[in-house]
C-alpha cells in the first residue's frame, strides 16, 4: 500500500504516552466516577435561608434527594447592582453551610416533651376534672406546684402527644386569664425580621388573648437609644453595599469580618477602591487588620475619644474656618440654630429647655400646638421665627411639616446658627463634668464637677419675663471646650491644653496618642467636606453594650452631623447590632399583633419586665446619686432605679406588664356597678388608692408572670442577663446566685415598690419553649415543643444589610413530630378555643397603653415632669397617665380569629409611623388570593390565613415595600402632611406586587416606602436619612431636625442635654466575694466583655460540633499575657470567673490580642456543652450571663415627649452588660459533677 | 416473613400502652426463636418483665433519657457512622432505595436509618437475607449493646439478640473505633465533656519525646538541650 494509504486520515492510534510523556492513556474502568456523579444528584433545589438571629439573610440552595435534605450551597443569583458597584454575592458563611446537619442531628427535638412530674400530676387531675379545673388543682396546691418547679433544668422529660401538650398549655392559659388576667401571660421571641411569620404566629395568639408580647431589641442592648433621641427613629442604617460609596470609613467597636461575614467583601472592595480605613477596637481584632490606622482606646472610654475627635472637627471646620457645605447642612438639617433658654440654678446659669412658640405672648402668630413649635433667629432680620418641620406642625394640621427653609407663614428664612456676632453679652454657662468620678479600673482627671464656659447670649422679653437665650450650636461649641475669644475658664486655646474635651485631655482616659486623634479627625472631616458627606462610621456592640452607650454614640453622631454625613450616600451612621430590619413592617404588624381583630395590643419592654420579675431590683447596688448630674434641677429624683421605672409607668411613659394590680377582665364590670365609664372608674380608683399599678408590687402573687412562652430564642442560654436570678426567682430551681438582696444587706429599700422580706421563688407556673433542639432554655422548661427548622417551613426574611426580601422555604416536611411555628400556635389556639368555654366567654378587657411615639399623643407633656400620684397634676388618660381602652375578647373563637383576616383593616385602615391609608382593596385582593372562610361563624367570608404561605401573602400584600399600590398610597398620605409630593419615589413600581413564590424564584428588591428613611433606586444604594435630606421630610423629633440638644428634664437631671464623657459605672459585684473563698491561686479582677463570636451560629446556637472543633470545643475566655502571668494562668488552663451575680467556668485562651484589664467571653456559649462544676457555686458552671445583671438607666424611661415617647423596640430601658467586672482565678480542682442531680441541692453561698 | 425482627422492632420502640398490651405475644415469638440461645432469651425476658411491671411514665422517662437524649445511644444507625457529616444525607437516601426495591417506603415520620424501622424491614425478608443484612451494622449493634450494658440497661438484651441473629459477635476495626468513643449519658456529665473536648493545641516543639511529634523539631530540641553541641566537629572554626 502506498504511504498515503498507510496513513490514517480519520482515525488515530491510541498511544500509550503523549505530550512528551506527560500524558498517558489508561483503560481501567470508570465506575468509580459514579460516586461523584451521585454525590451531586438531587431531585430538587429549594431556596431558603437561616432564620437565626443574624443579619445575613443569605440566599442558599437546599438540595433534596428522596425526600431528604442532603446538603446546601450558596445561591449566586441576586439581582445585579449597577456598573461601578460590586454585586452582593457571594453571601453566606461557614456557619450557614454547617446548618443542614441540624435537621437529622441526634440533638434535634423530635417529639413534644413534658416534664414527667408535671404530666403525672396532670393525668391524675385530668381523670377527675375538666382541663382548667385540673390545672387549678395542680398550681393552687403549693406542694404539687413545687414538685415539678424545683426540678426544672434537671431532665426528667417524657414524650407527649400534641393534643395533650396543647391541652395543658390551653388549660394553663385559660386558668391564668380567668384567675389573674390575660396580662399575666407573656411571650418572648426576638428579631421577627429573620422569620416574621414564625414570630407572628406566637404574638398573634398572645394578642388575641390580650397577653403580653415582650420586646427584645432593647433587652439585648442592641437598640441604641441615641438613635430615637437624635432622629426619632429606632435604627435606620445604610445597606452594606453603601460602604463602597464611602471615602473614609471608621470601623468602631464592630468586628465586620467576624460578625458580618457575608458583607465584609464590600469593605474589602472599598479599600481596593482607595477608601481610607481607621479601625477602633481595644483588642487586636479581626477587624483591626482592615485598618490603615488602628486606634485602641481603653475599653468603654470611647466617648472621650469621640469628644476629642469632635473637638478638632468643630474647631477646625466650624470655628477657625468654615466649610460652606458643613454650615449649610447644619443650618437646615440640625437643631444647631434653635434657641435654648438659660435658667438660673443656685449661682449658675444652666441650659434649660428649648424655646417654644407659646413662650411668646402672641404665639408668634400660631395657635395650634404652640408648646411644640420650636424657635430660631432669622439670619437677616435677627427676629425670632418658627421654622417649619418641628413636631407641632406634624399633628392637627397639614402641609407645613417639612424642612423647607421657610417660617410658619411661608416666608423664606435662613436660620442663624450662632450668636457670636450678635450677642447681647457672654454669660458663663455651667456644664456638668463626669470624667473626674473615681473608678477603680478606669482613669479619671481632676477637673471640677462643674465647668463654666462663656457662651454668647441674647436677652429676650418673653411671656415669662426677661430671658437669656442661646443657640444649640453655641452651647455645643462651649460644651466641647473650644475657645471662641469670649474669655473665661475651661476653654482650650490649643489641642495640647488639658481641658475637657481636647485631644490632650483624652490621652489620660483612653490612652490614645493625641496626634492620632488630630490626624483622624482632620482626615475624616476633610473627606466629608470634599465629597459632601461621604464619611461613614460603622459601629456596633462593642460600644452600645455599655451603661453609658448614649454618650459614646452621641459623640460619634455629633461628628457625623457636624460633617454633614447623615443622609448622604457613602456617609453616616452604620449601627449593625441585632437590628435586622423588618422591611415590610406595616404589612406584618396586623398579622403579628392581631390588629385586624383588636387594638391596641399589649406590648412590654422586656428589660424592665425581666428586671422586675426576676427580682434583680431586689439586689440593685447602683445608687441614683452616682449617676445624677451635679447640676440636676430640683425635682423628684430620689429612690432606687426601679422607682424611676414605676414613676415612668404611672406617667404613661413606659408600658406595664402586668398592668394593674387587678384582673383587667373584672374592671369593666366593676365600673358598670359603680355607674361610671371604664376610664373614669379606673382614674377614680387609682387616684383614691384602691387600685394601683402591678409594678408597685411585683412580688405579690397576683402580679407574677404566670405563663411564659419562649420561641425562636434561647433566653436562658444566651440573652437572659442575670441568668441566676431567672433560675431562682422566676423558675424556683437550683441556682448559683451569690449576692444578698437589699433586705439581707440592711440597705435602703425602694420608695415606690412594696418590699416583701421573703422573695418569691418559682413565680412562673408554666414555661413553654418551642425550639428545634434541646437548648438550655428547653432544658429548664415544663413543656418543650419541637419546631420545624429553616428548611422545613415557609416564611419571610429581611435584613438591614441588603435591600432584598428573601423566603424561607419548606424543602422537606418537618421530620418526626415537628411542626412549623405557625402550625404549633394554630394547634394551641385550637386547643384553647376548645378549653376556654369552661371558664371564659366574651369578655371585656381593660387595656392600658403608654403614650406612643408617632401618634398624636406623643405631644403630651411639653414641660416639667408631673406625677399625678403626688398630686402634681390630675390623672388624665393618654395625657398624664397611660391611655385606657376597653377591648372585647372572644375567647371561644380565638382559633377562628387566628385563621382569618379580621374586619378592622377594612374599617380602620392600615399604616405606621404616623401615617395611615385605606387598605380595603388589599383585603379584597387577599380574599381572592387566599380564599375566603366558608364555614359558618364569626369569620365567614373573611380572607383565610390557614397556611404559613397564606400568612406571608398577608404581609406582602399589605406592605408598601412589597406592594407598589400600597407604596403610592403611603407616600400620598405622607405628602399630605409634608405638603410636598413624594409619590415619584414609588410610582415607577406602582403595579409591582411581590408574591411569596416570586421570592422563591429570586430574592426581590423592596419598593421605597415612607416607613423608612432611605430609598431603593438605580442611582443610590439604601442609606438612612436620605429622604430627610433629599425629600425634606422632617426627622420625627421635637425640632424635626437631628436633635443634638436633649432638653427633657430627666436628660438635664442626668447631665445628658449634650454629649459628655461618662466613665463606666461601678456595679459593685467584686468586693463582697474577692478573697473570701480562696483556692490557693491568685485572683485578678478584669472587665468582662462579651462580643459576638465565630464558632456559634450567631448568638443562639453554640453547640455545633463542627464549628466548635475550629476553636477549643467548649467555653473559653480570652485574656492578655500580662494578666495571665499575674494570675499564674497558662493557655488552656481551666479558670473560673465569678462575682456576686454568679460564676462560670471556662478554659483560658492567653493571647496578645487582648488588652490587659479585660477578659473576653464570646456571647452565648452553652451550658450543655463541656462545662464542669464551679468551685464557687457548687453547681455546674454557668453561662456568660451568670455573672451579669441588668442595671436600668432612668433617661431610657422618658416618655410622652416627642421622639422620647415609647414604641415597641423603639425606646425604653436597655440591658447593658459591659460595665461588669469579674474575678478570674485558675481552678484548683476540676469537678465534673457526675453524681446524679439532687432536686433538693441548693447553691452554697 | 420474620416475626422475630418485628417483635424486636416493637420492643425497641418508645413504650406505649399498645406495646405493653402486645408484650405476651412478643414474648411468645421470641421464646420460639431457634436462633436465640437461653441466655439471650433470659435477658429479653427480664426486659419484658420490667416493661410489664413498671409504671409507663417511668418507662418513658428512662427511654427518653437513653435514646432521645444520649447521642452515643442514638437509635439512628448513621449517627454512629456519619455523625454530622454531609455523607449522612446520601447514606439515608441509599438505604431508602433498598427499602423501595422491596416495595416499601418510609412513612410515619421516621428516618430510614432508625433501627426499629430497619428491623421492621428485615421482618419482611427471608431469615437468611435478613441475617445477612443485619450483619452490615453488626459493629454498631455490638457497640450499642456494650454501652447499654455499661449503663445497666436491660435494653442491652435486644442488642445481643440482634448480634446473635446476625450470626454472632465478631471483632472488627469498626467496633474498635466505636469502642474507643467515650460513653455519653446526659446525666454523666464527665463523659459528655470528654466527648466534646478537643485536644489541646500546642505551638512550638512541645514535648520532643511525645509519640507523633515532629522529627525535625525533635532533633532541633535535642540539639538545643545538648550541653556540648560538638564544637570540635566544626570545620570553619
Amino acid at each position: 500500500m502506498s504511504h498515503f494509504l498507510d496513513r490514517l486520515a480519520f482515525l488515530k492510534k491510541d498511544a500509550e504516552a503523549f505530550s512528551d510523556g506527560h500524558g498517558i492513556l489508561t483503560t481501567e474502568p470508570r465506575g468509580w466516577e459514579d460516586a461523584y456523579r451521585k454525590r451531586w444528584q438531587h431531585d430538587k433545589i429549594v431556596r431558603s435561608t437561616h432564620g437565626v438571629n443574624c443579619t445575613g439573610s443569605c440566599s442558599w440552595k437546599i438540595y433534596v434527594k428522596g425526600g431528604l435534605v442532603t446538603w446546601e450551597t450558596q445561591q449566586t443569583d441576586y439581582p445585579r447592582t449597577r456598573p461601578d458597584m460590586p454585586n452582593h454575592e457571594p453571601r453566606g458563611c461557614a456557619r450557614g453551610a454547617s446548618f443542614s446537619w441540624y435537621l437529622y442531628s441526634a440533638n434535634r427535638l423530635k417529639y413534644p416533651m413534658i416534664r414527667k412530674r408535671l404530666v403525672k400530676l396532670w393525668r391524675r387531675a385530668r381523670r377527675k376534672a375538666d382541663p382548667v379545673a385540673a390545672w387549678a388543682s395542680i398550681v393552687e396546691d403549693e406542694k404539687k406546684a413545687k414538685e415539678y418547679k424545683a426540678v426544672r433544668g434537671q431532665g426528667g422529660f417524657v414524650r407527649a402527644e400534641w393534643d395533650e401538650a396543647t391541652e395543658i398549655i390551653a388549660a394553663a392559659n385559660a386558668y391564668t386569664i380567668k384567675r389573674y388576667g390575660p396580662d399575666r401571660i407573656a411571650g418572648f421571641s426576638p428579631i421577627p425580621a429573620m422569620s416574621m411569620v414564625s414570630y407572628a404566629a406566637g404574638t398573634r395568639y398572645l394578642s388575641l388573648l390580650g397577653s403580653t408580647c415582650l420586646s427584645f431589641y432593647d433587652y439585648y442592648c442592641d437598640l441604641p437609644p441615641s438613635s430615637p433621641q437624635t432622629w426619632g427613629e429606632q435604627t435606620d442604617v445604610p445597606e452594606s453595599a453603601d460602604w463602597y460609596n464611602s471615602g473614609f470609613l471608621i470601623l468602631w467597636g464592630s468586628n465586620v469580618p467576624q460578625t458580618r461575614t457575608p458583607d465584609a467583601h464590600f469593605y474589602t472592595e472599598a479599600r481596593y477602591k482607595g477608601t481610607k480605613s481607621v479601625v477602633i477596637t481595644p483588642d487586636y481584632s479581626e477587624a483591626a487588620k482592615f485598618s490603615d490606622l488602628w486606634l485602641h482606646p481603653t475599653q468603654g472610654t470611647d466617648a472621650a475619644l469621640a469628644m476629642a475627635l469632635g473637638h478638632v472637627i468643630l474647631k477646625e471646620f466650624h470655628i477657625e474656618r468654615t466649610s460652606d457645605y458643613f454650615e449649610d447642612y447644619c443650618r437646615q438639617y440640625t437643631d444647631f440654630p434653635f434657641l435654648v433658654q438659660l435658667e438660673k440654678q443656685g449661682d449658675y446659669w444652666v441650659p434649660g429647655r428649648m424655646l417654644r412658640a407659646s413662650d411668646f405672648s402672641d404665639g408668634l402668630g400660631e395657635t395650634n400646638n404652640t408648646d411644640w413649635k420650636t424657635v430660631a433667629f432669622d439670619e437677616e432680620t435677627g427676629n425670632p421665627v418658627l421654622p417649619r418641620g418641628s413636631i407641632g406642625f406634624r399633628w392637627g394640621e397639614d402641609g407645613r411639616w417639612n424642612l423647607e427653609e421657610k417660617d410658619a407663614a411661608g416666608a423664606h428664612t435662613r436660620l442663624r446658627m450662632s450668636l457670636i456676632h450678635n450677642h447681647d453679652e457672654a454669660l458663663p454657662v455651667a456644664f456638668p463634668y463626669f470624667g473626674n468620678r473615681k473608678h477603680e479600673h478606669f482613669a479619671s482627671t481632676d477637673h471640677a464637677d462643674v465647668l463654666e464656659r462663656a457662651v454668647p447670649v441674647k436677652k429676650m422679653a418673653l411671656k415669662g419675663g426677661e430671658t437669656f437665650v442661646v443657640t444649640v450650636f453655641d452651647l455645643l461649641v462651649a460644651n466641647y471646650g473650644i475657645d471662641r475669644g469670649l474669655g473665661g475658664e475651661n476653654v482650650a486655646a490649643t489641642f495640647d491644653d488639658d481641658i475637657p474635651y481636647t485631644p490632650a485631655w483624652q490621652e489620660t482616659i483612653t490612652g490614645v496618642p493625641r496626634q492620632q486623634v488630630i490626624e483622624v479627625a482632620r482626615a475624616f472631616a476633610e473627606n466629608a467636606d470634599k465629597t459632601e458627606g461621604r464619611s461613614m462610621v460603622i459601629l456596633g456592640a462593642g460600644l452600645n453594650h455599655w451603661y453609658h452607650m448614649d454618650m459614646i454614640y452621641r459623640g460619634i453622631i455629633n461628628m457625623l452631623v457636624m460633617c454633614g454625613c447623615v443622609g448622604k450616600p457613602g456617609g453616616g451612621w452604620a449601627h449593625y447590632v441585632g437590628q435586622e430590619k423588618l422591611r415590610p413592617q406595616t404589612g406584618w404588624l396586623p398579622l403579628a399583633f392581631a390588629l385586624d381583630w383588636n387594638r391596641p395590643p399589649r406590648h412590654m419592654n422586656a428589660t424592665s419586665y425581666w428586671y422586675a420579675h426576676s427580682d434583680q431590683w431586689r439586689y440593685e447596688k447602683l445608687k441614683v446619686d452616682e449617676i445624677l448630674s451635679p447640676l440636676a434641677p430640683e425635682a423628684r429624683l430620689s429612690g432606687s432605679l426601679i422607682d424611676f421605672n414605676v414613676r415612668a409607668e404611672r406617667m404613661g411613659w413606659l408600658p406595664s406588664a402586668p398592668q394593674l394590680n387587678q384582673n383587667p377582665l373584672k374592671i369593666a364590670k366593676a365600673a358598670k356597678r359603680a355607674g361610671l365609664e371604664v376610664a373614669d372608674f379606673v382614674v377614680r380608683e387609682l387616684k383614691e388608692g384602691r387600685m394601683s399599678f402591678a409594678a408597685e408590687d411585683p412580688d405579690n402573687p397576683d402580679n407574677f408572670p404566670r405563663n411564659l412562652f419562649i420561641w425562636r430564642s434561647n433566653v436562658l442560654g444566651s440573652s437572659g442577663k442575670g441568668h441566676e436570678y431567672f433560675l431562682k426567682h422566676l423558675l424556683g430551681t437550683v441556682h448559683g446566685l451569690q449576692g444578698k438582696d437589699l433586705g439581707e444587706d440592711g440597705a435602703e429599700k425602694p420608695e415606690e415598690v412594696k418590699w416583701h422580706d421573703e422573695a418569691p421563688e418559682g413565680k412562673v407556673d408554666l414555661l413553654t419553649t418551642i425550639d428545634f433542639r434541646m437548648s438550655t432554655t428547653a432544658l429548664y422548661s415544663d413543656i418543650v415543643l419541637p419546631t420545624a427548622t429553616w428548611y422545613e417551613k415557609n416564611d419571610l426574611n429581611t435584613s438591614d444589610m441588603h435591600p432584598f426580601i428573601h423566603p424561607l422555604s419548606a424543602a422537606v416536611d418537618p421530620v418526626w413530630e415537628c411542626r412549623s411555628d405557625w402550625e404549633i400556635f394554630k394547634s394551641i389556639a385550637r386547643a384553647f378555643s376548645e378549653v376556654a368555654p369552661e371558664v371564659l366567654g366574651k369578655e371585656k378587657d381593660v387595656v392600658l397603653t403608654p403614650i406612643l411615639h408617632d401618634t398624636p399623643g406623643e405631644i403630651a407633656q411639653p414641660f416639667d415632669v408631673a406625677d399625678w400620684k403626688y398630686g402634681d397634676v390630675e390623672p388624665i388618660p393618654g395625657k398624664t397617665m397611660p391611655a385606657i381602652t376597653v377591648v372585647e375578647r372572644d375567647y371561644p373563637n380565638v382559633y377562628k380569629h387566628f385563621t382569618a383576616l379580621g374586619p378592622l383593616l377594612e374599617r380602620l385602615g392600615n399604616g405606621g409611623k404616623g401615617i395611615a391609608w385605606n387598605t380595603a382593596d388589599e383585603v379584597k385582593g387577599l380574599g381572592d388570593l387566599n380564599g375566603r372562610v366558608t364555614e359558618e361563624g364569626p369569620t365567614k367570608g373573611m380572607p383565610r390565613i390557614e397556611s404559613d404561605i397564606d400568612a406571608t401573602e398577608i404581609v406582602l400584600s399589605l406592605a408598601p415595600e412589597t406592594n407598589g399600590e400600597v407604596a403610592v398610597k403611603a407616600w400620598q398620605a405622607l405628602s399630605k402632611i409634608t405638603g410636598r409630593d413624594h409619590t415619584h419615589l414609588a410610582k415607577p413600581r406602582q403595579h409591582e406586587k411581590l408574591r411569596f413564590r416570586d421570592l422563591q424564584a429570586q430574592p426581590r428588591k423592596i419598593i421605597s416606602s415612607p416607613t423608612w428613611s432611605g430609598i431603593e433606586s438605580d442611582e443610590v444604594t439604601y442609606n438612612a436619612g436620605y429622604t430627610n435630606v433629599h425629600e425634606l421630610i422632617p426627622w420625627r423629633t421635637l425640632t424635626g431636625r437631628q436633635q443634638i440638644y436633649q432638653d427633657h428634664l430627666w436628660m438635664r437631671a442626668f447631665g445628658e442635654q449634650l454629649c459628655v464623657y461618662k466613665p463606666p459605672v461601678d456595679t459593685k459585684t467584686i468586693a463582697p466575694v474577692i478573697g473570701r473563698r480562696p483556692n490557693g491561686n491568685p485572683e485578678i479582677v478584669l472587665n468582662f466583655i462579651t462580643p459576638h463570636q465565630k464558632w456559634g451560629i450567631h448568638s443562639t446556637y453554640t453547640d455545633n460540633l463542627l464549628m466548635l472543633t475550629l476553636s477549643r470545643g467548649g467555653p473559653i475566655v480570652w485574656l492578655s499575657e500580662d494578666d495571665a502571668a499575674k494570675a499564674q494562668i497558662k493557655d488552656n488552663d481551666w479558670i473560673e470567673a465569678f462575682n456576686v451575680n454568679g460564676a462560670l467556668v471556662a478554659r483560658a485562651v492567653v493571647s496578645q490580642r487582648i488588652k490587659p484589664g479585660t477578659v473576653f467571653m464570646y456571647h452565648a456559649q452553652e451550658k450543655i456543652v463541656n462545662v464542669p462544676g464551679s468551685e464557687i457555686t457548687g453547681t455546674r458552671g454557668g453561662i456568660h450571663n451568670s455573672v451579669t445583671r441588668t442595671v436600668l438607666k432612668p433617661t431610657h424611661m422618658i416618655g410622652g415627649y416627642a421622639q422620647l415617647s415609647y414604641g415597641f423596640n423603639y425606646y425604653g430601658t436597655v440591658g447593658s452588660n459591659r460595665d461588669e467586672f469579674v474575678i478570674i482565678r485558675r481552678m484548683d480542682k476540676i469537678d465534673w459533677m457526675d453524681e446524679p442531680a439532687e432536686p433538693s441541692k441548693e447553691a452554697r453561698s | 416473613m420474620n416475626p422475630t425482627f418485628k417483635a424486636l422492632s416493637a420492643l425497641l420502640s418508645y413504650p406505649t400502652l399498645n406495646l405493653l398490651a402486645a408484650l405476651p405475644e412478643i414474648w411468645r415469638i421470641l421464646a420460639a426463636e431457634a436462633q436465640l440461645g437461653p441466655e439471650q432469651k433470659a435477658d429479653l425476658a427480664q426486659l419484658i418483665k420490667r416493661l410489664a411491671t413498671e409504671p409507663l411514665l417511668d418507662l418513658e422517662e428512662a427511654y427518653v433519657l437513653l435514646f432521645d437524649r444520649s447521642r452515643s445511644l442514638s437509635l439512628h444507625l448513621f449517627e454512629h457512622v456519619h455523625g454530622e457529616s454531609r455523607d449522612r444525607g446520601q447514606a439515608m437516601v441509599d438505604l431508602a432505595e433498598i427499602y423501595s426495591r422491596g416495595g416499601l417506603s418510609v412513612s410515619g415520620g421516621e428516618l430510614p436509618d432508625y433501627l426499629p424501622l430497619f428491623l421492621e424491614y428485615l421482618a419482611t425478608l427471608k431469615a437468611d437475607e435478613a441475617g445477612a443484612m443485619l450483619a452490615d451494622p453488626l459493629a454498631i449493634l455490638q457497640a450499642l449493646g456494650e454501652r447499654l450494658a455499661k449503663r445497666q440497661s436491660d435494653y442491652a438484651g435486644i442488642m445481643s439478640a440482634l448480634v446473635a441473629l446476625a450470626g454472632g459477635a465478631s471483632e472488627s476495626e469498626e467496633l474498635k473505633t466505636l469502642r474507643a468513643e467515650p460513653l455519653e449519658d446526659p446525666n454523666d456529665k464527665e463523659a459528655i465533656d470528654r466527648a466534646w473536648e478537643e485536644t489541646m493545641v500546642q505551638f512550638g516543639p512541645g514535648d520532643p519525646d511525645a509519640e507523633g511529634s515532629c522529627p525535625l523539631a525533635r532533633e532541633a530540641v535535642a540539639r538545643m538541650m545538648d550541653p556540648d553541641p560538638m564544637p570540635e566537629e566544626r570545620s570553619d572554626g
